[in-house]
């Protein structure tokens, strides 16, 4: 865990560089091109962990990312939230459930799946499976069909049914806003990771609820994690394959 | 030959006039809506499709049913349509563009319409509706065009027009089963990941559009005195019954499906839609009305003795397309979405900007088919 | 004299800063897998890099800034690659960034040029502005 903590340091020093920071890195670090299919970026949630009443992921992931707030319109736009048990997996056991299980608040998101019905629905690749496992999408590509709204399985995806600019009460540096009329939804913080940096939410997460690791690395700790719990995924009878996992 | 379209009536130009004041209306709600954003309409975050994809849901069928008359008259040799083919395919143009135009008013950038054809992405359902439907519109267009051109110089039509032809027969099928494969091939979507969906949506488009076709004929032989016959209205009324039938036929095998092995997925959007769901149930009367005033139609259809009267017919016509733009140009859709991935049951409501640009569009497929069917009777009348 | 002592101690500790910055990485690294999932990517060292210069020509920029950073774009979003390397072996990141890194200096850097081109690139209906960053 000092690995984490180390990180979360470089995250906070990251934060107080000057606003155009990035072009202070080093580019010998990175490869070229990074080979396709061989990291799987996935994230386990311990609902146990996850404090009721708290959002404190939600509002930073919403803040970094300029996320528009339109209240519980239906013009809301989310990349992360909480919903009930029986709302995130609908198709698990409910009868005589626990109450407190019954209760229980999720945290829901996009799943980042392998096997995406979003990417298959989009008809100008805008939305597509990136190298490393992230459902990416292409705001400057986007036609705003909604194509991939109607495909995900999971509400995952948000549209900017009116200009978010106005919408959005605190401007972050750290990531553009959208335009009017495109799609958009949680990226897995890629321009946190391309940074050596955890997503948001998981940084933010003083109850350490959320792991994040490369799925495809059996030595990961997100791997260890997933072998020696009883995790489940939303809706796994619909061949998405998501990379989100949850301890119940 | 297009200016024949010029010449008409007082009628003629009152109903032309009333078209572009729709127009007007239209163009002006859709300016309001590029100004503002989709926000401006009744969608939202759970249900992302409204009115505009309904009615392009309808009017891809109300296009493809030209090939009934097509394939009876150029296949079958069934010269009672012969008067009768280029109104089908005519009617496919107008239904064609209204389909595209449709798509346009939904999109949330219609400005990178071209997207789809720069970056064309052979997964998407959504890339081959629009190569379809596009062929279908110039396919039709070209050869209704070329055939009535030869008609006014009163000689054969060109040979290149008949394999033309024969290609929209198949390609009417495929417009309409590619628009099946839209909603089809969403997982989570109940209502719609059905295997029957694209027979149903054929069947559905058969009825709907024959019985257009017939009122449509009736409007001719009234305003313009064209009349394409006796003979054809019969046939192709007992085309929209069969196809009417069918349509509930396999609405029915549906509802067994969904209600029988009572898996709750496949139960809740007809529940929503026929019954109430979570106390929401908004269109359970248009549901109703659809299904009954459906079945009436076809039962009239059915019967000789009130088929062969022309007042009973055109009833039967109107109804039966009325039930079908309920159930394709409300339900299907807008039912899909209910209940949301996260089990919310949410309402929709069309704002009058969306219906004004829906009635815009409706206008601007009016006065295209105005036009050419204006045309045609125009050259027809000549000879 | 007390300045040089304290400018050898200074750096004795901070090359001792360094060395135990290794060894303690390099432990890490060899020892728990939980680096590793922390480490989502390799982390980007951060050291100056020569931005004395722009990655091309003035002229060249002037009239392809609009292709190269369509490219960079399509390279880094859509591939993943995201090192540039110019003629003269100077590597950069392919952002948007990497620009303003220097143009922002001057936040009207863009706009001038944009208003006197009269030109009306859409980039600030989304991206920051250094304008907007300024305030």
């Amino acid at each position: 865990m000092a690995g984490l903590g180390a990180l979360a340091g470089i995250g906070a020093a990251a934060g107080m560089l000057p606003l155009f920071a990035l072009e202070q890195t080093d580019m010998s670090a990175f490869s070229e091109s990074p080979v396709p299919g061989k990291v799987r970026w996935g994230m386990l949630i311990d609902t146990r962990k996850c404090r009721d009443g708290c959002s404190g992921c939600v509002v930073r992931c919403h803040h970094d990312h300029n996320v528009p707030d339109f209240g519980k319109s239906k013009n809301e736009v989310k990349w992360i939230w909480k919903s009930r048990y029986e709302e995130a997996f609908p198709t698990a056991s409910q009868q005589f459930q626990s109450p407190e299980v019954e209760n229980r608040k999720v945290l829901t998101l996009c799943n980042h799946c392998a096997e995406p019905p979003c990417t298959r629905a989009c008809p100008t690749e805008a939305t597509f499976r990136r190298w490393d496992g992230i459902v990416s999408m292409d705001y400057h590509r986007c036609i705003g069909c909604r194509f991939c709204m109607a495909a995900c399985p999971y509400g995952s995806r948000s549209f900017n049914w009116q200009d978010p600019r106005p919408a959005v009460r605190e401007l972050s540096a750290t990531y553009p806003t959208r335009e009017r009329g495109v799609v958009e939804k949680c990226n897995f913080c890629s321009e946190r990771l391309v940074k050596g940096l955890l997503p948001a939410c998981v940084d933010s997460c003083t109850e350490k609820a959320m792991t994040f690791g490369d799925l495809n690395d059996p030595v990961s700790e997100i791997r260890a994690l997933l072998a020696s719990n009883e995790t489940m995924q939303r809706k796994p009878e619909l061949g998405t394959l998501p990379s989100v996992f949850y301890i119940i | 030959m297009i200016e024949k379209a010029l010449k008409g009536g007082r009628g003629y130009w009152a109903w032309i006039a009333l078209l572009l004041i729709l127009i007007g209306l239209g163009v002006s709600a859709y300016a309001r809506q590029m100004s503002l954003g989709l926000g401006v309409t009744g969608m939202g975050r759970d249900i992302s499709w409204g009115v505009y994809i309904a009615q392009f849901t309808f009017l891809v069928g109300v296009a493809a049913s030209a090939v009934m008359v097509v394939l009876p008259y150029y296949l079958h040799n069934q010269k009672a349509f012969s008067k009768i083919v280029i109104v089908g395919e005519f009617l496919a143009v107008s239904a064609a563009l209204m389909c595209m135009l449709f798509i346009l008013a939904d999109m949330g950038k219609p400005q990178r319409v071209l997207n789809v054809l720069l970056y064309p992405s052979p997964h998407s359902m959504v890339f081959w509706d629009v190569m379809v439907l596009n062929g279908y519109l110039l396919i039709n267009l070209v050869s209704a065009w070329a055939v009535l051109g030869a008609e006014r110089r009163g000689v054969p039509a060109a040979a290149w027009t008949r394999p033309l032809i024969y290609l929209s027969i198949p390609w009417a099928f495929s417009i309409h089963t590619v628009t099946a494969f839209l909603f089809a091939g969403l997982p989570a979507r109940h209502l719609w990941l059905t295997a029957v969906l694209a027979p149903r949506f054929l069947a559905s488009a058969f009825a709907a559009g024959t019985a257009i076709l017939i009122l449509i004929t009736f409007i001719l032989k009234k305003t313009a005195a064209f009349d394409v016959g006796q003979d054809a209205r019969q046939k192709l009324a007992v085309l929209g019954a069969y196809a009417g039938t069918a349509n509930f036929f396999f609405l029915g095998t549906e509802f067994f499906t969904a209600f029988y092995s009572n898996v709750p997925a496949h139960k809740q959007s007809l529940q929503y839609l026929y019954f109430g769901l979570q106390g929401h149930a908004p269109l359970v009367p248009w549901m109703w009305l659809s299904l009954i005033v459906g079945l009436i139609s076809v039962g009239m259809l059915m019967t000789p003795s009130l088929r062969h009267q022309n007042g009973w017919l055109a009833s039967a016509c109107a109804g039966l397309v009325l039930s079908i733009w309920i159930d394709k140009g409300v339900g299907l859709v807008i039912g899909g979405f209910v209940p949301t991935p996260l089990e919310a049951v949410v309402d929709y409501v069309p704002t009058a900007t969306e219906l004004s640009v829906t009635l815009g569009i409706w206008a601007i497929g009016l006065l295209v088919l105005t036009v050419l069917l204006k045309t045609l009777v125009s050259v027809r009348a000549q000879q | 004299m007390s300045n040089r002592i304290s400018a050898i101690l200074a750096l004795l500790i901070a090359g001792a800063m360094f060395v135990a910055a290794l060894l303690f990485m390099q432990s890490v690294h060899g020892a728990s897998s939980a680096l590793r999932a922390a480490a989502p990517v390799a982390v980007a060292r951060q050291v100056p890099i020569d931005s004395t210069r722009c990655i091309a020509s003035t002229v060249y920029m002037k009239s392809h800034h609009m292709q190269l950073l369509n490219q960079w774009r399509h390279d880094s979003v859509r591939k993943g690659n995201r090192a540039h390397v110019t003629s003269d072996g100077r590597r950069f990141d392919k952002s948007l960034n990497t620009c303003l890194g220097c143009h922002a200096s001057n936040p009207m850097f863009c706009f001038m040029c944009h208003e006197y081109a009269n030109v009306k690139p859409t980039c600030w209906n989304c991206h920051i502005s250094p304008m907007e960053a300024t305030r």
